[in-house]
């Protein structure tokens, strides 16, 4: 009895491949990656002149997608170290996809850092150059640890799972096969290894959790190091940190949906866990809110002067329509739906899920951009299209592209790897069995 | 047709009228030159020209006037000293040239001429003027006295000159601080001298302390603009203060603080040692699985 329900989750967890809706989708990410990737190949031709980015908006889409990217990558720590560590079994199916996540979001946070420098040669200059006191080498020692630290703990949970898989000759085909053999061939399922295993995964957990608050704390620091309207603030770690959890969290609810309707996976991925997962995102989104009314109602309360345009710029201004909707979009409106119990159901939770993300975004975008646009000083004797920002197709195709890479790497993993922990799952069952 | 051909000479006529007025409407403006001379510590003369115009009821400088500076008279061309242009200011200079040294030596009196050419928007300038040649001369006494004496060559005799307003100071920061607060002395009959008490005992002066002290009378209507400096040891010695090489959080690469650098690289070293540590363990875990 036993054998055949192990055999069920195996045959259940195995990666498939892409159907029809599948491959339209992989092709639809391929071309808009194409794109991406001929706007950049303009860029490096004619310049960062094919940009909007002047002396004032001198970071624009990118730097706001690259802060995007390493908020959504802390749920990797959320959900595998944080929740595991407090022993919180019910986010076991969730770890992978939390961790896949993760990975290819800091990847692509470190490669579009290369594409705002604009010419990518002088990413060589912060080896040769880059001076300790800065908070940029800060974020490249820190992002490439995050990395290392988040393919570690997306291998080791991994190991059981390859032995499952490598049993699967036929199925896998050749390269997939060798691939799998490659990884984890050595992996006999030895007590010594679980052993080995746990202890490492633990250790993980541990590190995984001051790497991701440094992570973060250290980008929030590339801009309140800086004497700047909106950037001048000593609350900027806390606010980011907590802006990232709630993003990655609604990764998260769109990526659980996603793999449970695609791979049929109702029985892993439960009602239970978007119920769960939805407080969470109430939860974050709560606590974000209070760093956001901290974070403006305080500067607007005394209004500096030099304080003011940024301010009135984003509540009533020009940026008013994207800010009241990253407000809304991001916190407020997903705190509505999943504070009902019916609005945790799959559905209702992926729309949350999508507008957190969504306003997330643009939440990244106001960051970055308004308080560029109003400086200290007055812009003076430069021409009128330096005092706007408005990004060029170059730039929405490279940052659309970035963001499509990113989903393609989770879309790949996914077709090699099972995308919900195999033996974990099988243990979890017996354990509850036998309970 | 021939209705025709006398509208179109009518109209011809209408739109030539105005362009003809309008060419006889153009007025010139007239340009003043005002000429300086000065003597630069005895060892070097130059002259200044400032051309300036009455636009809008209003002097304004007139810069890029071209203009030519003469010794004695214009007439004779090889009094001829130099050409120049007024810069943004309005202002051309020229240092009197060696070849000048007959022409300066005929007389202890000494007219200088400038002129300038008329241009499409200014009448043609001149401007002169007339110096008795004069010597000032700077020296210290004990006590940190400052003494200055005014010489003016009378036939071919240096006879001291009295009643000529000196300002004598310290030049700093490109300018002229008094030497107390006294602003100006008037030269004595006796010897042509003033003496003035150096009371800027404070005042930086170089590594080893040195100052440059200062007399020089300005605009004299005789005499022109004169002045004479010296080096005295009477400021305070500089201390040269850089904090270039200092350990700071805003130094160079290579200077961060040691505080920093010790936090930093056992941070770096302590995440990456656990790295290397799991990488091990899967060195391990491989052992164990091949055994």
């Amino acid at each position: 009895m036993e054998k055949l329900a192990e055999n069920k989750i195996v045959e259940d967890l195995l990666p498939q491949k892409f159907g029809r809706q599948g491959q339209i989708w992989v092709v639809s990410l391929l071309a808009v990656c194409a794109l991406g990737f001929y706007a950049y190949c303009r860029q490096l031709y004619y310049g960062l002149e094919v940009t909007a980015l002047r002396d004032y908006a001198s970071w624009g889409i990118y730097i706001s997608n690259f802060v995007f990217f390493v908020a959504i990558s802390l749920v990797g720590s959320l959900i595998t170290a944080v929740l595991r560590l407090t022993d919180v079994h019910w986010s076991t199916p969730l770890t992978r996809i939390a961790e896949i996540i993760a990975v290819s979001a800091i990847s692509f946070a470190g490669l579009i850092i290369i594409v705002d420098m604009g010419r990518p040669d002088r990413f060589y200059n912060l080896f040769t150059h880059g001076r300790l006191q800065s908070p940029i080498i800060w974020d490249v020692i820190v992002i490439t640890t995050y990395l290392f630290i988040s393919l570690l703990l997306l291998y080791f949970p991994l190991l059981p799972d390859l032995k499952i898989m490598i049993a699967f000759k036929e199925r896998n085909g050749k390269w997939l096969q060798k691939l799998y053999e490659f990884l984890g061939s050595f992996w006999k399922n030895k007590p010594e290894q679980f052993k080995i295993t746990d202890k490492a995964i633990n250790i993980l957990s541990i590190t995984i959790i001051p790497v991701a608050f440094a992570i973060h704390t250290v980008t929030s620091w590339l801009f309140a190091t800086t004497y700047r309207p909106g950037w001048d603030s000593t609350n900027f770690g806390a606010y980011f940190i907590s802006g990232a959890f709630l993003v990655g969290a609604g990764g998260v609810l769109i990526a659980m949906y996603v793999f449970r309707t695609h791979y049929k996976l109702e029985k892993y991925i439960t009602d239970d866990h978007f119920d769960k997962m939805g407080k969470v995102v109430v939860l974050l989104a709560l606590v974000y809110l209070y760093f956001n009314i901290n974070e403006f109602l305080v500067p607007a309360f005394k209004m500096k002067k030099s304080e003011e345009e940024h301010l009135m710029g984003l509540f009533t201004g020009e940026f008013s329509p994207i800010f009241w909707f990253a407000i809304s979009a991001s916190m407020l409106i997903p705190i509505f739906i999943l504070v009902f119990k019916k609005g945790r159901k799959p559905k209702w939770a992926f729309f949350a899920g999508i507008l957190v993300v969504v306003g997330s975004w643009f939440k990244r975008f106001l960051i970055v951009t308004p308080t560029l646009l109003h400086p200290f000083l007055p812009m003076h004797d430069v021409p009128k299209s330096y005092t706007t920002y408005i990004p060029t197709w170059e730039e929405w195709a490279i940052a659309g592209g970035s963001l499509a890479g990113a989903l393609l790497v989770i879309t790949f993993f996914a077709r090699i790897f099972p995308i919900i922990p195999i033996h974990e799952t099988i243990i979890e069952t017996d354990s509850h069995e036998k309970a | 047709m021939r209705k025709h051909k006398l509208i179109q000479l009518l109209v011809l006529i209408i739109l030539l009228v105005p362009n003809v007025l309008m060419a006889q409407a153009v007025e010139k403006n007239t340009l003043s030159l005002n000429l300086k001379y000065f003597n630069d510590n005895n060892i070097t003369h130059h002259l200044l020209v400032q051309a300036k115009s009455k636009i809008d009821g209003k002097f304004q400088t007139i810069p890029n006037i071209p203009v030519q500076f003469y010794i004695g008279t214009e007439t004779d061309k090889t009094n001829l000293l130099g050409n120049g242009v007024t810069n943004e200011r309005g202002e051309a200079i020229i240092e009197i040239p060696a070849t000048a040294k007959e022409a300066w030596l005929k007389s202890p009196n000494q007219n200088f001429v400038v002129v300038s050419s008329a241009t499409k928007k200014f009448d043609e300038g001149k401007g002169d003027l007339a110096i008795t040649k004069a010597k000032l001369k700077i020296d210290t006494a004990e006590g940190k006295m400052i003494t200055a004496k005014i010489v003016a060559l009378v036939d071919t005799v240096w006879k001291p000159i009295a009643a000529v307003d000196v300002v004598v100071g310290v030049k700093r920061l490109g300018g002229i601080l008094n030497a107390n607060e006294t602003q100006t002395y008037p030269t004595d009959s006796a010897t042509g001298g003033v003496i003035a008490e150096f009371k800027r005992d404070s005042i930086p002066g170089d590594l080893k302390g040195n100052i440059v002290i200062i007399a020089t009378v300005v605009d004299n209507d005789k005499y022109g603009n004169l002045s004479s400096e010296m080096i005295v040891p009477w400021g305070k010695k500089s201390v040269y203060m850089t904090n270039f090489d200092h350990r700071t959080l805003f130094a160079r690469r290579g200077y961060s603080p040691l505080w920093l650098e010790l936090l930093a690289y056992t941070i770096v070293v302590a995440v990456w040692s656990i790295i290397f540590y799991l990488l091990v363990q899967i060195k391990i875990i491989k052992k164990l699985g091949v055994e």
